[in-house]
């Protein structure tokens, strides 16, 4: 197969990543009063981060030089941060234990926004990787052109 | 050798082998019979050429080349057009990979119009060759 646009396959695997890290904000910061688990017990939400890791790919094309596999990346898990949930003085609440207090998620939104920035951002640099590359290969097109 | 055979292998693979037919069997009837000729001017006619050789040769060199370069540019579209309806779908498929895919049949679309584009204008090239 013709390789019209060269390293995409990192690009691709990186905006692949990027956008379940989103993903994982949006989970974390619609969760952020969640008090109860999936099953229903009494157990606060965990923040979840995502663990990006490299994978080797075949090599660069072109290059045929050791050392120059081209490297994509992916996301090697999903954990969750094991933070004490943050007790907030809630007498009314359902889940409130004897003494009024309510275990909360420990989420801080401004941490998720930061994060949620990062992602975007990241997938808007790889975005510009796309761009650039198709860029290049149209310029290279145009030496055909009169 | 017909300067248009080149061509020929870029146009679609079922269209080429009907184009391929009537060139030279139309052309064959007018010409005058080469066991005529040979007897006019004996030393001056070039050597006679052997059309099943150059099929072959034609057939291995640059219009196999061009041949593939025209599947791989249907296949890219083919897979473009396949990762389309499976996002469209609702399938596992996410917006870049698909977006990719276009651009990419896009951009291979574009390179075989350029090589079309050379080989035409060589072929105009030669025809305003004066002799």
């Amino acid at each position: 197969m013709i390789n019209i646009l060269n390293g995409i396959d990192s690009t691709s695997s990186a905006l692949n990543a990027e956008r379940i890290r989103m993903e994982v904000v949006s989970q974390n910061i619609a969760n952020v009063n969640s008090t109860r688990g999936p099953d229903g017990k009494l157990k606060p939400y965990q923040r979840q981060q995502v663990v990006f890791e490299t994978a080797l790919k075949d090599q660069l094309k072109g290059a045929g030089l050791p050392g120059s596999e081209a490297s994509t990346v992916r996301v090697a898990r999903i954990e969750s941060a094991r933070r004490q949930p943050r007790m907030v003085y809630m007498p009314g609440h359902a889940d409130a234990d004897a003494n009024g207090m309510v275990a909360m998620p420990n989420i801080n939104i401004h941490e998720e926004m930061v994060d949620l920035m990062s992602a975007s951002r990241a997938y808007e640099a790889n975005l510009n990787v796309v761009k650039t590359a198709r860029g290049m290969a149209l310029q290279t097109l145009a030496i055909g052109k009169r | 050798m017909n300067p248009l055979s080149a061509l020929r292998a870029l146009a679609h693979p079922a269209l080429r082998a009907e184009a391929m037919q009537p060139v030279t069997e139309k052309a064959a009837p007018k010409a005058i019979p080469f066991s005529e000729l040979e007897k006019l001017s004996p030393g001056i006619l070039p050597m006679p050429i052997d059309s099943n050789r150059v099929n072959a040769a034609a057939a291995t060199g640059f219009e196999k080349a061009a041949t593939d370069l025209v599947s791989q540019v249907a296949a890219k579209q083919a897979a473009a057009g396949e990762s389309v309806s499976q996002l469209l779908g609702g399938q596992n498929v996410s917006l870049h990979q698909t977006m990719i895919a276009t651009e990419e049949a896009s951009i291979s679309f574009q390179l075989m119009v350029e090589v079309r584009n050379k080989l035409l204008e060589a072929y105009q090239e030669l025809m305003r060759m004066q002799v």
